[in-house]
Order: C-alpha cells, then sequence, then structure tokens
C-alpha cells in the first residue's frame, strides 16, 4: 500500500505513517506493513482465528494503534474485586463492563465474535451507543483476568463499573414507563376517530344501535388506558391515602374513574353521552410529561455512570519495598502510595518522593496545573500529570476531600426539599372540596324528592365536569413543552418543578472556572522571533497532555492547514516547567520563562499571563501567552440577568487577583474569592437565610457543595461529574449564555401556568355550580371538556414562540 | 350501513392494531431496541458466514448451559 510522499498505511489501523518507521513483511504473496508491533499482532491474531472479514466491515475507518498495554491482571481475580462487580447466578459470572477503544460497529463485532470464541464464555452483548459489555461466564473454565486479556490483546481495553447502583434500575423504569406510554398513546389515538363519529351523530342523527356499537368500542379502549397507563396514578393517590394525604393522583383517579364508571353505566343503560375518550387523552396527556421526567434522569444516570468508573477504587501500596493492590477503603494513614501518570488521587496525604503538576482545577477551579514537590500536599479528586511519584496517605480514605464532599453531597442531596409537595397540597384542597360538592349536591337533590339515579347522574357530573381536565392539565403541558423547548436549547431539566422555582429566583451566584471562563487556558497571544518548521513544535507540544501544550496544538490546528507529526528522539516531560526533545540533531526546548532561563536560554520576557516559550538550538524562535478566556456571550448574558432584577454574585476557588480581573471583564461588583467547597456552602445558606430564591451554577466537584444547598443547582454539562448528580438543571452546550435562555423560559412557563390554573379554576367554578343546579347537559359536559382542555394546551404552545422573536 | 359490518369493522381494525402493538411491546421487553445503532448496523453485518456463526453461538451457548446444568445434578 504505497502512497505518495513516502507515506505508508498501516494494514490494522489504516492511518499513514512514514515509510522508514514502518515494519514490512509478506504473507501469501501479498505487502503487508504495519506501524507497530501492537497493529502487527492483532492482524495476525484476527487472520489465524479466521476473522480477517472484520478489516471488509470497518472498510475506510481509521483505528487506534496498538498500545501495548501490561497492565496487572491480577487484580482482576482478586476476593474484593468480585464481591464489588460481579453478580453470581446459578453457578455463572456476570459482570459489566465498558470496552474503551470501540468507535464503529465493526469493533462491537469484533468483540463480541471473539468473546464468543472463547471457551467458557456463555454470553455477550455490547452496547454500541454507549460501549458498555454484559459479559456471562462460567468461572469452572474461564477466569476473568483472561477475559480482560482477551479483550486487551485485540486492541481494546475494559474496565468494570457498578451497574447494580442506578442504571438498571434507571433503565427499568424507563422501559416500563415507556410501555404503558406507548399503550395509552394508541388507545387515545384509536379512541379519537370514534369520538369523531359519535360527535358527528350526535348533531346529524345516529342508531341507537350504532352508537352501542362505538360506545362498546371506546370502552375497550379505555380500559387499558385507565388501567394500564394510568396505574401510576392509582399507585400515587392510594400511597397519599394511606398517608392521609389527598393528592393530585387522587383527583385524577377520582375524576377519570368516575367518568369512566359513569360512561359504563350510560353504555349499560343506553341513556346520556359516555366520557370515554376524555378519560383517556387525559391519562395520556399528564402520562407525557411524567415520562419526560424518567428519560431526563436517565440521561443524567447515563453520564454519571462513566465518571463513577473513573474515580480509583484501589491505589498501589508500597510495603516493605514491595507493591501491592489495595481496595481504596484498607488503605491506612502513614502507607506509602505510588502514583503514575494520568492516575486520580483517591486519598489525601503528603509528597514523599518525586515531584510533578497536578491538575487541581476539579478540587480548587485553579485552571493551570501547580507542581509539587516533597512535603507539599496531596488533594484527593486531582490528577497527577506528569510523573511517577510516592505519597504518604496522611487520611483514610472516609476522611479524604472526595469522599467526604461526596458524602456530605449524598447527605443533603437526601434532605432537599420537594417543591412540588405545595402544589399537591393545594390540588387536595380542590379535589376535597369537589367531593364534598358532589356528595351534597346528591343528598340536596334526593331530599328535594328527585329519584335516587336522577341524584345520582347529577352528582356524578358534577365530578366529571370537575375532573382535572383543565386543570391537572394546566401545569404538567405547559412545563412539558418548556422542558422540551429548552432540551432544543441545551438545558435540560432534571424534572419539571424547577422551571417553578427558578421563574421565582432573586440571586445568582456563578463559579468561575468553567463557568464564565472555558476552564482551560487559550493563546491570546503569539509572537515569531524567526522562521521555522511549525511541523517541529506541533510535534513536541503533541507528546504532553499538559493543558497548556493542548491549548497550543488547537491554536496551531486552527492555523495551519496541514501538519504533519515527526518522529522526535528523546522527548522529556519536565515537570511543571517544560519539554524538551531531540530532531535531527537539533536540540528543541518548549516551556515556560524560567524553564528556559534555567536552560541558559536568554529570553527578555515579562507577562502577568502563562507563557510558552519554543527555543531550537538554544534559540528563542517563537512564544505564546495563555489566559483562560471568557466565554462567548459572558458579558452580554450577565447584562441581561441584571436587567432581569437578579442579583449576580461570583464565588470562586481562585486568588484574589484573577478573580476581579475577570470580574471587573463581566460586570460582576459582588466577589467571593479563595472559597474552598465549603465555604461556597456556607454563602448560599447565608443568602437563603436572607429569604432569597438561589440559583448556582458550577461546573466541578468544587461546587458540588454549594449546588446542592441552593434552591435550584445548574451545571454545566462540560464536567459530566459529581455536579451532575447534584444539580437540577444541566446546561448540554455549556455555553453561559444559555442561563439567560433559561431564565426567560422558566419566566415564560410560569407566566403560563398561573394563566391556565387561573382560566381552569374559573372554568371550573362556572361549570360546577351550573352542574350542581342540574343545568348540565351530557353535551354541554363534553365539549366543555375537551374545550377547556384545548384552550389550556393552546395556551401552553404559545411557550414555543418564546426564542422565535429574537 | 349494517350494525354487523360496522362492529366487524371495528373488531379487525382495533384487533390487528392491537396485534401490532402487542409485537412492540414483546420487542421492548426482550431488549431489542436497548441498542439503536446495533440494531441498524446489524443490515450491514448479514451474510451467510455470519448467519453460520450466530448459529454455532447459539448452539455453544445451550450446550454450555445444559454443561453445567448436568455437572450441578450430579454433584
Amino acid at each position: 500500500m504505497q502512497l505518495s510522499n513516502n507515506k505508508v498505511k498501516c494494514n490494522h489501523c489504516h492511518l499513514d505513517f512514514d515509510n522508514d518507521v514502518m515494519i514490512f513483511e509478506t504473507l501469501d504473496n501479498k505487502e503487508l506493513s504495519f506501524c507497530c508491533k501492537g497493529c502487527q499482532g492483532v492482524f495476525h491474531l484476527l487472520d489465524d482465528e479466521g476473522l480477517g472479514s472484520f478489516y471488509d466491515k470497518v472498510g475506510s475507518q481509521t483505528l487506534h494503534p496498538i498500545k501495548n498495554t501490561n497492565n496487572d491482571l491480577t487484580k482482576f481475580d482478586l476476593e474484593g474485586y468480585s464481591k464489588k462487580y460481579i453478580t453470581k447466578k446459578n453457578g455463572l459470572n456476570e459482570i459489566s463492563l465498558i470496552i474503551e477503544g470501540i468507535h464503529c460497529s465493526a469493533c462491537v463485532w469484533l468483540n463480541e465474535r471473539v468473546l464468543h470464541e472463547c471457551e467458557g464464555i456463555i454470553e455477550t452483548s455490547i452496547n454500541y451507543t454507549n460501549h458498555k459489555a454484559k459479559i456471562v461466564w462460567d468461572p469452572d473454565i474461564i477466569k476473568l483476568s483472561h477475559i480482560i486479556e482477551k479483550i486487551q490483546s485485540i486492541g481494546y481495553n475494559a474496565y468494570a463499573y457498578d451497574s447494580k447502583l442506578q442504571e438498571q434500575r434507571a433503565n427499568k423504569t424507563r422501559k416500563e414507563f415507556y410501555s404503558r406510554l406507548i399503550v395509552g398513546i394508541f388507545c387515545t389515538m384509536n379512541i379519537m376517530w370514534i369520538a369523531i363519529a359519535q360527535y358527528a351523530g350526535f348533531f346529524t342523527g345516529i342508531s341507537l344501535s350504532i352508537k352501542n356499537i362505538l360506545n362498546v368500542a371506546e370502552f375497550i379502549l379505555a380500559t387499558p388506558a385507565l388501567f394500564y397507563t394510568g396505574w401510576f396514578y392509582f399507585k400515587g393517590a392510594y400511597y397519599g391515602l394511606k398517608n392521609k394525604i389527598i393528592n393530585m393522583d387522587f383527583l385524577i383517579v377520582s375524576g377519570t374513574l368516575s367518568a369512566y364508571l359513569y360512561s359504563i353505566y350510560a353504555t349499560l343503560t343506553q341513556t346520556g353521552e359516555v366520557y370515554f375518550e376524555s378519560v383517556t387523552m387525559v391519562i395520556t396527556i399528564i402520562f407525557v410529561g411524567k415520562y419526560l421526567e424518567v428519560l431526563s434522569k436517565k440521561n443524567a444516570v447515563d453520564s454519571l455512570d462513566s465518571i463513577s468508573s473513573s474515580i480509583p477504587t484501589e491505589v498501589t501500596v508500597i510495603k516493605d519495598g514491595k507493591k501491592n493492590i489495595v481496595d481504596t477503603t484498607e488503605v491506612e494513614v502513614g502507607d506509602l502510595i505510588e502514583v503514575k501518570p494520568g492516575d486520580k488521587i483517591a486519598i489525601d496525604g503528603v509528597l514523599f518522593e518525586g515531584s510533578g503538576s497536578f491538575d487541581e482545577s476539579s478540587i480548587s477551579g485553579e485552571a493551570i496545573p501547580v507542581y509539587k514537590k516533597n512535603n507539599d500536599n496531596i488533594i484527593s479528586g486531582t490528577v497527577c500529570l506528569d510523573s511517577v511519584i510516592t505519597y504518604t496517605a496522611k487520611k483514610d480514605l472516609s476522611h479524604s476531600m472526595l469522599q467526604s464532599i461526596t458524602t456530605l453531597l449524598e447527605e443533603s442531596l437526601t434532605k432537599k426539599p420537594k417543591i412540588e409537595k405545595i402544589a399537591n397540597q393545594i390540588s387536595g384542597y380542590f379535589s376535597l372540596m369537589v367531593l364534598s360538592m358532589a356528595i351534597l349536591t346528591f343528598i340536596g337533590w334526593y331530599m328535594m324528592g328527585v329519584s335516587f339515579e336522577d341524584a345520582l347522574i347529577i352528582s356524578i357530573s358534577v365530578i366529571v365536569i370537575a375532573c382535572p381536565c383543565a386543570l391537572g392539565l394546566a401545569t404538567p403541558v405547559a412545563t412539558l413543552i418548556g422542558v422540551s423547548v429548552g432540551a432544543k436549547k441545551g438545558i435540560l431539566f432534571k424534572t419539571s418543578a424547577h422551571l417553578e422555582t427558578m421563574a421565582k429566583a432573586t440571586t445568582v451566584v456563578l463559579d468561575k472556572t468553567g463557568t464564565i471562563t472555558n476552564g482551560h487556558p487559550d493563546v491570546v497571544n503569539y509572537m515569531q522571533n524567526s522562521q521555522f518548521d511549525t511541523n517541529i513544535l506541533y510535534s513536541l507540544v503533541k507528546s504532553s497532555s499538559h493543558p497548556i501544550s493542548k491549548a497550543i496544538v488547537t491554536y496551531l490546528k486552527a492555523k495551519t492547514d496541514v501538519l504533519e507529526e515527526h518522529q522526535l528522539k528523546d522527548i522529556k516531560n519536565i515537570e511543571a516547567r517544560g519539554l524538551s526533545a531531540n530532531y535531527n540533531n537539533q536540540s528543541l526546548l518548549g516551556g515556560n520563562i524560567a524553564f528556559l532561563k534555567e536552560m541558559n536560554i536568554d529570553c527578555a520576557m515579562d507577562s502577568t499571563k502563562s507563557v510558552f516559550v519554543f527555543a531550537i538550538d538554544g534559540t528563542v524562535v517563537c512564544s505564546f501567552e495563555l489566559e483562560d478566556q471568557l466565554k462567548t456571550g459572558a458579558v452580554e448574558t450577565i447584562e441581561n440577568i441584571k436587567k432581569l432584577g437578579l442579583e449576580v454574585i461570583m464565588c470562586t476557588g481562585d486568588n484574589e487577583h484573577v478573580a476581579n480581573d475577570i470580574a471587573a471583564q463581566v460586570g460582576i461588583t459582588k466577589i467571593y474569592n479563595s472559597m474552598l467547597p465549603k465555604d461556597k456552602a456556607d454563602i448560599i445558606l447565608q443568602l437563603k437565610r436572607c429569604d432569597k430564591i438561589v440559583i448556582t451554577v458550577g461546573d466541578g466537584i468544587n461546587d458540588a457543595l454549594a449546588l446542592s444547598k441552593s434552591n435550584i443547582a445548574i451545571a454545566m454539562g462540560n464536567n459530566a461529574d459529581i455536579t451532575v448528580k447534584a444539580s437540577d438543571i444541566v446546561f448540554i452546550n455549556n455555553k453561559i449564555t444559555t442561563l439567560y435562555d433559561a431564565l426567560k423560559l422558566s419566566r415564560k412557563v410560569y407566566l403560563t401556568i398561573k394563566q391556565n390554573l387561573m382560566f381552569s379554576l374559573l372554568y371550573n367554578f362556572v361549570t360546577i355550580l351550573l352542574a350542581v343546579l342540574g343545568y348540565v347537559i351530557p353535551l354541554v359536559a363534553a365539549v366543555s371538556m375537551s374545550l377547556s382542555s384545548l384552550v389550556v394546551v393552546g395556551n401552553s404552545i404559545r411557550i414555543k414562540r418564546i426564542f422565535k422573536n429574537g | 350501513m349494517d350494525d354487523n359490518v360496522v362492529s366487524a369493522m371495528l373488531l379487525v381494525s382495533i384487533g390487528l392494531g392491537s396485534l401490532g402493538l402487542c409485537a412492540f411491546l414483546w420487542g421492548l421487553k426482550s431488549g431489542q431496541f436497548d441498542d439503536k445503532n446495533k440494531f441498524l448496523d446489524g443490515a450491514l453485518f448479514d451474510g451467510e458466514d455470519d448467519l453460520n456463526t450466530a448459529k454455532k453461538i447459539q448452539d455453544r451457548k445451550e450446550k454450555n448451559l445444559k454443561d453445567k446444568k448436568d455437572n450441578e445434578t450430579k454433584a
């Protein structure tokens, strides 16, 4: 596969490489080329097992070159590990894995095939959408470590996650709700066309026999809708009664059930009109709102799963010169822990040996990594970026920063007040009133000498007409449309009740890093001193995962059309300072000013920002200035929010200098700086004590506690983290401008709900009065019921226009 | 229109509809819609070889489960 410019395609990963780095070989008279031993190994493995057709299925897609992972696999067979992740059923083991490196359906095919070929594996199913795999195997024949080894041998990686927690439960409820919804929609759609015949028949005349047939058909369709789809409300009403509360569910049940029973009575006695279609419609429409809530919860759980799996569950402890993998819960104070580049710290401690940069952005919000050396504090939740270090544990797991924040968070989550309760109480009074009025009507008419049957029909008509069609739809339809309009704008409401609270908010507390700013440095200034090959610089910075290197990679990619990676030699990552390498006997150096001065390179520069200087053979050729920049639209958004009459406060873990600088740029006057996670939460509590309704926007673990304390917690979607769990609303698109949209939307929805409630209460008041007096003929009841619902739905649909007119 | 015709039409149409509904609910319950992408891409990997392998895997799975059961009853 010879290409132009001396580029060769690797036969496994299909990426282009320089001719001189490739491994060539001939197999069955075919010229093959590989970029590395890993790719070669996998190619042969697949060929030997007769799985060569994988490459046809991959087509023109490219794969990642295979990295030789020599991980210690013994941990998979440890007792603690299997207790945590493996479920046993009939002597078979089952585990949920997340498989890394899947990017097309051919990968899924290959993994499933290879695993199926394995003796002892009973079942494998891999989900292409979220890369989760379920594997069932016989522990007598094969060990888990062999299964993982098999996956690694074909170039993928797998790690276990705890699916027991939320995912399965969330999935199950979602499926169940979905089935119920589908049944409801099916019944509604079918009953509607029968109802049209009924209505037409009422005006143009219809023979009694046909009417009866239609009634029976409607009965058949309404029954599953009421009892299967509406089961949820029966359950809610029952639990409400058990706790001596009459709730909204009870109102829905009593209304629909009495209309349903009355309709059966009307069908059997062949008198009056039936209301089956109203029953079905009300149940289904209210249920759609409920379903959307379940759906958004499921989305949150999904993103949460892959995070909780990234929190380390075991650490390497060095004891008597030997390295042991130990569960985090078993680490004792004083243990020596080894950390490799890219590892997340699980336990607080003090650095013992080595030095390196730590990404602390998730705890302090600091965007630039911090350099740590001997006796510096190591905080859990931070990530070691570039070197192998050992440190002494100073706390056990439960007292470490990460764990204590999580624990506090879980406590406050369970204590979070439910706003819906108040709304439920109001509807409780309403339904109590309607029910007693119906009973009084019955007694009244019966005493006045009307026959038992007529008195019953009149009293039922009171309940039927007061059936919470409009009232029941007033809130859910408006919030439903609000939530779906929000979703299109990248606002994910976890429950619809939050729209209401948000509309009443008085104060907005913003985090700085990741909320007002991008949360990572960007190149703001570029100075070139002399001509040089940009590709060399690109290759150098590409080798590092430091945020500054990444920012330069992004900048170079945007600036230059074609970038090529050169093979550099002796790449060294000097902690918190820079990089050095060798290319064609030229020495390359890149890093901050201190680093270059250390290397005796003259660079006269002075900047308050982060600086990256690049030198070839001791001469500075170019330099970059980097800064954590404001998100687009931050200034306008904060101005707009102020115009809505809300107070804006900034709360950050950063130092005073940076905080003031950013605050001045966006026009915030009230600033709290150098805040620890607990301090932030205290500020929120103080504000709440002054009767403020607080919205908090944040993105990191450091904000999670504050988020859980505030009335409305908004998480930025980029850091799908513990914040997502603590938050009520997630901004998936990660834009600050969304905050203004969300506020505008919630106010509009709240207004609409108020209008709807006003209308439906007025409607109910008038019609109940008429019904009590016995003036309501069935047709009026039927038409007015549908009409009132239509008014409410129509009014709610107007919410959709909010973002259309500017 | 004759009453019988109307009722027959209603019966047949609702019956057919519910048949579809039941099939859909069954599919949902047995997890056929869990993974949209795999479901759609399944059509791409549809050949004689793949069918044979699927059959082989199914057979082996049943055999494995049966062996396991036999062992247990013996023990």
